[in-house]
């Protein structure tokens, strides 16, 4: 059973590194998202226990360990507000660039590497 | 998938949506009272309702979705509620001197019983979080199908 | 009573400011003033846990062990004290300045609840909860100001630190399969016992999820955009108060969970700190623009705080603190002067330079003396070669950044900025001048928060 959480948690997080290298920011976002996913299952996995829900049990019969599901119930809600919230932010990124590509998002740090530049001259006449 | 004007979306999907929008809250509402007893909880039951929602807005579209279901314009109103009065209820019993996420009636003490569901603080809890599950959720989509963009949540 | 009060004040009032419009005034200064009261109250907390030690309350009423732990001592309250104050002031300085976006102060305040809670837990996975609150604020912070760079900050900011979640989480099941708890200090316990190997990696991911936070050499990459892209306000708020994280993680997690394994890669991290040092100063020198160059100088500056944990030891411990505090005023005080202009704003920013590169009367001068005398403990030669070097190299780029800002004719600068906000920056710059001229009560509180860290201290 551990291997088969193993796995599920290595293609979540194969198939998220993937998408985290596309230019597309939308896929960005569902790469983080399945990255996180795979976080749950590790946790799932790690904690696993059968019995009953740990509420009056009879003696001597199994509990399920209810720490790991409370954590990974945490960790659901957490990944769910910020999934919302990169979404979002994607959402102004489209309206402010007009582009969800992530390659003319830099467009505007080589123009400000550029007026460095231009300052770094403006030093060099300075000191001469 | 777009049959016809892209402002009118398939004539199914729109039923639908308005067909799903009543046993949606019937199951959310079954969630919260079984949480305590079985699966379920006020989280889940948010999302089921904002799930629901979402379909909606995907039917009708923004305006119209909000036309349709004033409540989508309280969504802010419903959070920020939803997460006050979870706070409270975790942070009450500092007023009576005990531990935060202390309950009422405690351990031991009786309980008011409506059929199956039973009457003390933590219910209360789980509706401020579904109530705040919704609330946000509905902000993100009134943004998400909005044609402004200022304003993130 | 007063732990649960402080950090009941700024969570609930931030939820209800979100949804009041920021841009007004009175709900800044409503912002401002409820940071106040918290930071009047964990004063009070503070006075506590120094006259009768550390505090705890279980949530619930529950059996330690059941419910989850709330855990007030000395590092705790001292690292949630200089957080909110850093809060406080960049606030007040951007409500001066005129708030832009109707979210701001109540962000503000669900980050000084996030933080206060994981600096006031004793429990690994409330700490990721509070962490995350403190986080998702922090994101939303990040694009304030809705310009281009800003959006372009806050998209990098969050892709990289979500990830650095995402690390930190897979480290707490680690830490919940081989120890069955998450209590800090039950987990401090049990460590010593499982399986080393399993233990090095559990502790490797909680180091590389604390570095991603602090901007530490190999994990640095995200900062320098991020700091230099945010609006100033915000580069104080990430720099000092948000930054903290990682520092109080690694100084929490370190010495109390994995004492063991932080002997082991001691020398490791000691090299890692230096490399940090070495690559932020001199990038810092290289680089032009002010925001960027401040950028660069906090991975520098954060290098001090791992070398001061890798040699560890009261004397390691304690530096590394005091070095903390010192660095989120200092950061503080740099990323608020860069941004106004006018009379009063180039002393208060000489002040600045002057800590970051340890003269005396200003505050950085007590976090060297700590960091050279963990230097001369531990009797190592190169390693006050690179303080002294590092400290060096910090006074040449603070100069050319205050030359740069401050020198050359005014073309870019405009006309003065108004006089509270000039005020509120000289106010930031005597306090960091007070803790160097009267520097008691910081050694004090730092030194009771190292020994609080120690094997062998009660709670």
């Amino acid at each position: 059973m551990i291997l088969a959480f193993a796995l599920a948690a290595a293609v979540l997080f194969g198939s998220g590194a993937y998408l985290l290298l596309k230019r597309d920011l939308v896929r960005v976002v569902a790469g983080i998202m399945l990255i996180s996913q795979c976080a749950l299952v590790t946790i799932i996995g790690s904690g696993l226990t059968r019995g009953r829900a740990p509420i009056a049990v009879p003696a001597g019969q199994a509990v399920s360990d209810p720490l790991p599901q409370a954590l990974a119930l945490t960790a659901l809600v957490i990944g769910l507000a910020t999934v919302a919230l990169l979404l979002a932010l994607v959402h102004r990124v489209v309206m402010v660039f007009r582009t969800a590509e992530r390659d003319d998002l830099a467009a505007g740090e080589a123009e400000h590497e550029a007026g460095l530049e231009a300052q770094r001259q403006a030093d060099r006449e300075e000191a001469s | 998938m777009s049959s016809g004007e892209p402002d009118r979306p398939d004539v199914i999907i729109r039923v639908i949506a308005r067909m799903l929008l009543g046993p949606t809250l019937m199951v959310a509402a079954a969630l919260v009272a079984k949480g305590y007893a079985e699966v379920g909880d006020g989280f889940g039951a948010g999302v089921a309702v904002a799930l629901a929602i979402a379909l909606t807005y995907v039917a009708l579209g923004g305006a119209r979705a909000e036309a349709a279901l004033p409540v989508l314009r309280h969504g802010p109103k419903l959070a920020v509620g939803g997460l006050l009065l979870a706070l409270a209820t975790g942070f009450f019993p500092l007023l009576l001197g005990e531990p935060p996420v202390s309950h009422r009636p405690a351990p031991g003490e009786h309980v008011v019983k409506v059929g199956t569901l039973e009457l003390f603080t933590p219910l209360v809890f789980d509706i401020g979080v579904f109530l705040l599950v919704v609330g946000v959720l509905i902000v993100l989509l009134h943004h998400l199908a909005g044609r402004d963009g200022r304003d993130g949540s | 009573m007063i732990l649960s009060v402080a950090l009941l004040v700024p969570w609930a009032t931030g939820a209800v400011l979100v949804a009041l419009d920021g841009r007004r005034r009175a709900v800044g200064w409503l912002a401002v003033a409820v940071l106040a009261a918290t930071f009047a109250l964990l004063a009070v907390l503070t006075a506590q846990v120094l006259a009768g030690g550390s505090q705890e309350v279980v949530t619930g009423g529950w059996p330690p062990g059941v419910g989850i732990v709330l855990h007030a001592d000395m590092l705790g309250v001292v690292f949630a004290l200089l957080s909110v104050l850093v809060l406080l002031a960049a606030t007040t300085h951007e409500v001066l300045a005129g708030i832009e976006e109707r979210v701001f102060p109540g962000l503000v305040l669900l980050l000084a609840g996030g933080l206060t809670g994981l600096f006031l837990t004793g429990d690994v996975f409330n700490f990721y909860v509070f962490f995350e609150l403190a986080m998702t604020a922090s994101y939303v912070l990040t694009a304030y100001g809705g310009g281009r760079r800003q959006l372009r900050a806050a998209m990098v900011f969050t892709a990289v630190n979500l990830l650095g979640s995402f690390i930190f989480l897979l480290s707490v099941a680690g830490t919940y399969r081989v120890t069955g708890t998450l209590a800090m200090l039950d987990v401090g316990e049990r460590m010593a016992v499982v399986d080393p190997n399993a233990a090095l990696l559990i502790a490797t991911g909680f180091f590389i999820a604390f570095s991603v936070k602090l901007g530490l050499f190999p994990f640095h990459f995200w900062l320098p955009t991020v700091y230099a892209g945010s609006s100033p306000a915000v580069a104080a708020i990430l720099s000092g108060a948000v930054a903290n994280i990682g520092a109080y993680g690694l100084l929490r997690f370190g010495p109390t969970m994995f004492p063991a394994q932080l002997r082991l890669v001691g020398a490791a991290i000691v090299v890692l700190g230096a490399v940090s040092l070495i690559y932020g100063a001199v990038l810092a020198v290289a680089r032009g623009d002010v925001a960027e160059s401040l950028a660069y100088s906090a991975i520098g500056q954060v290098g001090y705080v791992l070398v001061a944990l890798g040699v560890g030891g009261p004397v390691g411990l304690t530096a590394a603190v005091v070095y903390s505090v010192v660095n989120a005023l200092n950061k503080t005080l740099l990323f608020l002067a860069a941004g106004i202009r006018g009379p009063l704003v180039a002393g208060a920013f000489a002040v600045g330079a002057l800590s970051v590169a340890g003269v005396p009367p200003a505050a950085g001068f007590v976090g060297k003396l700590e960091m050279f005398r963990a230097g001369i403990v531990v009797g190592s030669v190169p390693l006050i070669v690179l303080l002294t070097l590092g400290s060096g190299l910090s006074l040449v780029y603070m100069f050319q950044m205050y030359q740069r800002a401050f020198w050359r004719a005014p073309a870019p600068a405009g006309p003065a900025s108004p006089l509270p906000l000039r005020l509120l920056t000289t106010a930031v710059a005597l306090l960091v001048l007070a803790a160097g001229v009267w520097p008691e009560p910081l050694l004090a509180a730092s030194g009771r928060a190292a020994e609080g860290l120690l094997p062998g201290a009660a709670g």
